[in-house]
């Protein structure tokens, strides 16, 4: 999704080439096979979601043996008393792990981030011995399963008595091998040579010459950086599954994921899982969705521009 | 599934920026640049630590590992590559390899056709319902895979989900997905669904970034929209596809959230050693090899080393090389 | 638009952030008392310290009503504080735990195990002989079965909690509308099945491939005894899966799979549990702890479904075979600083009498202490889902008393995996029951060689 997006335009042309886009319209019948085509895309990607939302304002027997069918509501509308019961079930966990997700996503992902724009910064802007092979390797890295990983990471993380601790779970999360590729081929375009040497021969330091010409120019870069690495903290699953046993530590996901062990194991309990398990995933995922309905609106501003330079 | 991440990056515009900006670089400037060149590893270290620290470590201490085996009532022996020779000969892991290869070539040709298409319609497109599909065809991607496989284990199941309903609207009877026959449909809808968006957004960035007068060219030619689209568009973006097919295919030959939680529920279509991520999982959390199931990770990484390899060099021969 | 897309991202994220310092809050006097943890690296209490002075022992476990026990627990002891985190259920705590082995470190002092995949661990010299530690004090208050599912020889890798003796729940409404007895017998069973069908009636029940410690139970009802292991001799091992009793169960079964009369639907899925609420089936056969499941489970407990249950049917009613299905235990890990003082804890954490009623109040475990098995209002209980039926009396305490232990392998996990395969064809037809299980045999067996046992 970055990519193209974040491509500086070469030729300064983007109102002009708007205006041709609008002047190309397509013939009116292809736009109704077209359009026929969107609606059947839609009702594909936004069904689970539909069922989501119905079976969230099901009470445990409106889910079992509901009337509705599984795309309708139940006669019973309980969605206020599910979020009710999520949000104060075992001392509100629930909205525990909501918090902990953010707080690996937002401080992994401006971690992550920073990392990625400095180092994709210094491969695409010096020259050094071991550059290449080192940019090869990191590339190269992302073909070994991270199962393979993950034995060697809790005994390191013992190691630094960091294991069932937030930072076990943010430390990796730092790595973000794709940023770095992404702001590299980025600054590599964005930055032309001759600023950053204009702004040497003016006496500005290496360090003030990034912050000051090339960070700027890197900007829509690192917005699209910031946001992939924040989803993709917000999503991980099985590296705080292995790291964390405090329930109090864990994000959403892994939370999520042991009620439904819970709920499918012989030692249910009491209480019914189902509905706090389908009403806490519907919960869990309207953060990202706001976060990525704003990042529809920055891209649609953005594409229509050409590029953000 | 693993994030194929973003990259792909300019590659319609750019295809070999990275390089070509240095290339450029005129030759005086070249004794300053080695001065600089320490500067240089100074921005990249605090990446480097982190990459050093959490990757090349535990890569390393992994390999170590593999080149040691154990069983449950003998002790820790040296054994060399003799734990490669077993995994290449297992049967298993072979069994896993096999279909996880099967399953990248049906899933990925679907995965574009329906990507290219979608961004290629939206590309051609202006009308809200448009802006409002491209939001719906990407959301999927913002909802952790995790959950997104449960839900379509609920919509699959005869009771909870719609299927019996809509098959017996038609006196057919609903097909079980969740059964050995049919669990490779499933799991493919499920990665198509969860991963079909962010490969459109990509390429539809891409055709954005296409200079629109190459069009015009093309319609005084002659040419119709779609062979606008299919002659035009598509080459014009090629070293993006490329490039999103590796991402593709590195993250099918490593397939395993999916599986592994559709698993309780598959009615025993999933088993321990159905993909060699999940095999390599069991392996060394259930079955206590933690030795072996480097291996297998390894072997794993082999497999996807050498796929890779041979996808490049064979669009590379095709198309004369993308080049990065 | 950047900027208006940050604004907005940061309004997001201060709003969660919020949300997230508001949920914190409460918990921070709670979440912090580890310094004094015996386990150390295992990490921060999800409970609440009542004696700070006294040592910690960290424990963990995924009981539903854990921190009540746990709480009242560290009340009435002050010589010893349990510092309580769930490190996930079953499986994923299993993956933790054989991670912090690997690692050396990172297990807690105490773990709620499985009594089946005790010998797992043990051989991998993770847990502690309790035999060593005055295991023998509370040995009186088990069955002999239950005490022998958590020892091999002389030793003793944990404390029994809960069990799960096998019996059949049943819909007194279904059997009642097609006027089927309550079968005695597997053969009843089947007749009673195959009257249900020709009546037009639901199945009389479920073999699902997910279940192959029921379907071992199953089998070791009619005489199976798979495993001749002991771990004092942990380099040599005895299997024998395919015997004659056994292959009459995998064939009585696929026999029933085959003519239809049972379902072949996964057990513990959301499909299974709606197909008993909406009356699909007509028996369960299932443990003690299944009214509890049910009814947790949701939707099963209702919609005119009146449960009954009656003890398992058996292969021969003149010499009657009680088996378990499921039930978990305490044990020491050898990655405990104190291991007396976790030894104390794996004794005396949910074994009191007011630990225990809660366990029972809350439908969370059926207890396997005597002090309950022996109590008049234990068996005298009427159970609200079996509409009032005094079940413990009545059923499943006879079954716990009754049932004579089991010796597990040290590759349960292993087992199971390749029992389901095993399942799976015989519900699929690819193989015949008895075939199945002659082909699991040589699995089996080949697997411990290559595991470096020397097979008996």
């Amino acid at each position: 999704m970055t990519a193209a997006l974040v491509t500086p335009s070469s030729d300064g042309l983007t109102a002009a080439r708007e205006r041709s886009r609008e002047l190309r319209r397509p013939k009116p019948r292809r736009n109704i096979t077209a359009h026929i085509f969107l609606v059947a895309l839609i009702l594909y990607f936004l069904l689970p979601l539909w069922w989501l939302f119905v079976a969230s304002t099901k009470d445990p027997q409106g889910l079992f043996t509901g009337t509705g069918g599984a795309l309708w509501f139940d006669k019973n509308f309980s969605l206020w008393a599910n979020l009710q019961e999520l949000f104060t079930y075992k001392g509100g966990i629930y909205l525990r792990w909501l918090g902990n997700s953010a707080l690996y996503s937002l401080v992994g992902g401006v971690g992550a981030t920073v990392l990625a724009v400095l180092a994709g910064y210094g491969f695409a802007k010096y020259r050094f011995k071991g550059r290449d092979f080192s940019f090869a390797i990191l590339l190269g890295s992302v073909m070994v399963p991270l199962t393979a990983l993950v034995i060697p990471t809790f005994m390191l993380m013992s190691q630094l008595h960091l294991t069932n601790t937030i930072w076990a779970v943010i430390l990796p999360s730092l790595l973000s091998p794709f940023g770095v590729y992404l702001m590299r081929v980025y600054a590599a375009d964005a930055i032309p040579d001759e600023l950053l040497d204009a702004a040497r021969v003016d006496g500005s330091g290496e360090f003030r010459t990034f912050l000051r010409v090339g960070l700027p120019l890197m900007r829509p870069a690192v917005v699209t950086v910031l946001l992939l690495s924040v989803v993709g903290t917000w999503n991980n699953y099985f590296l705080p599954l292995a790291v964390l046993s405090d329930q109090n530590l864990y994000p959403v996901t892994v939370g999520l994921g042991g009620w439904q062990a819970l709920a499918a194991s012989n030692n249910g309990g009491g209480t019914s899982l189902y509905t706090l398990i389908v009403v806490g995933s519907l919960v869990s995922i309207i953060p990202l969705i706001i976060a990525f309905l704003s990042l529809q609106k920055y891209w649609q501003g953005g594409l229509s521009l050409g590029a953000l330079k | 599934m693993t994030n194929p991440a973003a990259a792909v990056a300019s590659s319609r515009a750019h295809p070999d920026a990275a390089t070509k900006a240095e290339a450029t670089s005129p030759k005086p400037r070249r004794r300053r640049s080695i001065r600089r060149a320490w500067i240089g590893w100074l921005f990249i270290a605090p990446f480097g630590v982190v990459f050093l620290v959490f990757l090349v470590a535990p890569l390393l201490y992994a390999f170590y590992l593999s080149l040691f085996s154990k069983g449950l009532a003998t002790g820790t022996v040296f054994s060399g590559l003799g734990n490669y020779v077993k995994a290449f000969s297992d049967p298993e892991f072979l069994g896993g390899v096999w279909f996880v290869i099967r399953f990248a070539v049906v899933l990925i040709p679907i995965q574009m056709a329906v990507s290219l298409a979608a961004a290629l319609v939206l590309d051609s497109l202006t009308t809200r319902l448009a802006k409002f599909s491209r939001l719906a065809i990407f959301v999927p991607y913002a909802i952790p895979a995790v959950i997104g496989t449960l839900m379509w284990g609920f919509l699959y199941s005869p009771v909870f989900g719609p299927l019996t309903s809509i098959f017996g609207a038609f006196n057919q009877s609903a097909p079980d997905i969740l059964s050995s026959g049919n669990i490779f449909g499933g799991l493919l809808n499920v990665v198509v669904w969860q991963w079909a968006g962010y490969y459109m957004i990509i390429i539809y960035a891409a055709l954005r970034g296409i200079d629109p007068s190459v069009y015009e060219a093309a319609r005084i030619d002659g040419a119709n929209p779609r062979q606008i689209a299919l002659r035009v568009k598509v080459p014009m973006i090629s070293s993006a596809l490329v490039l999103i097919l590796v991402f593709a295919l590195i993250g099918t030959l490593q397939f395993f959230t999916e599986p592994q939680v559709l698993k309780p529920i598959a009615n025993g279509a999933i088993t321990a050693s159905f993909t060699p991520n999940i095999y390599a999982y069991n392996l060394a959390f259930q079955f206590s090899q933690f030795n072996y199931a480097s291996t297998i990770s390894f072997a794993l990484g082999i497999v996807v080393f050498a796929a890779v390899y041979i996808f490049l060099f064979t669009t590379r021969k095709r198309r004369g090389g993308f080049s990065s | 638009m950047a900027s208006t897309m940050k604004n907005l991202l940061a309004a997001t994220s201060a709003g969660i952030l919020l949300v997230a310092l508001a949920a914190c809050t409460p918990d921070v006097s709670s979440g912090t008392s580890t310094d004094s943890a015996a386990g150390g690296d295992a990490g921060s209490c999800s409970n609440t310290i009542v004696h700070p002075d006294a040592p910690q022992v960290s424990v963990w476990a995924w009981y539903p009503n854990i921190n009540t026990v746990v709480d009242m627990f560290n009340k009435s002891h002050d010589n010893v504080q349990v510092c309580w985190s769930n490190a996930g259920q079953g499986g994923d705590e299993y993956a933790k735990f054989s991670t912090a082995i690997a690692a050396g470190t990172g297990a807690p002092d105490v773990i709620m195990l499985e009594a089946e995949v005790l010998p797992g661990f043990e051989i991998q010299n993770a847990l502690v002989d309790l035999s060593q530690h005055g295991a023998d004090k509370v040995k009186g208050n088990f069955s002999d079965g239950a005490w022998k599912d958590v020892s091999s020889g002389s030793s003793v890798y944990a404390i029994p909690v809960d069990g799960g003796p096998m019996a059949m729940i049943y819909r007194a409404d279904i059997f009642k509308k097609y006027g089927i007895a309550i079968p005695t017998t597997w053969d009843e069973y089947a007749a009673a099945a195959q009257k249900l069908k020709d009546a037009g009636g639901p199945f009389m029940g479920d073999f699902g491939s997910n279940v192959p410690a029921w379907f071992t139970a199953l089998m070791t009802q009619n005489g199976q005894t798979a495993w001749n292991y002991d771990s004092s001799n942990p380099q040599s091992i005895g299997i024998k899966l395919n015997d004659a009793g056994s292959q009459k169960v995998a064939s009585y079964w696929q026999d029933l799979v085959s003519k239809k009369l049972v379902d072949t639907q996964d057990q513990f899925t959301t499909d299974y549990v709606a197909g008993l609420a909406n009356g699909s089936y007509a028996t369960y056969v299932s443990a003690a702890w299944a009214p509890g499941y049910l009814t947790g489970a949701g939707g099963a407990a209702t919609g005119g479904a009146e449960w009954q249950v009656a003890p398992l049917p058996q292969w021969d009613a003149s010499k009657p075979v009680s088996v378990n299905w499921g039930g978990s235990t305490f044990a020491v890990t050898t990655q405990a600083k104190d291991k007396d003082l976790s030894s104390t804890v794996a004794m005396e954490l949910y074994a009191s009498q007011e630990e225990l009623q809660d366990g029972i109040d809350t439908q969370t475990i059926f207890p396997l202490n005597q002090q309950v098995l022996t109590s008049q209002s234990f068996a005298d209980a009427p159970i609200a889902f079996f509409n009032g039926q005094k079940a413990n009396g009545e059923v499943y305490i006879p079954a716990e008393n009754a049932y004579p232990g089991y010796t597990y392998s040290p590759f349960t996990t292993y087992y199971y995996s390749e029992l389901t395969k095993s399942m799976v064809s015989i519900i699929d037809g690819s193989k015949t029951g008895p075939q199945a299980l002659d082909d699991l045999q040589s699995t089996m067996t080949e697997y411990a060689k290559s595991q470096g046992f020397t097979v008996k």
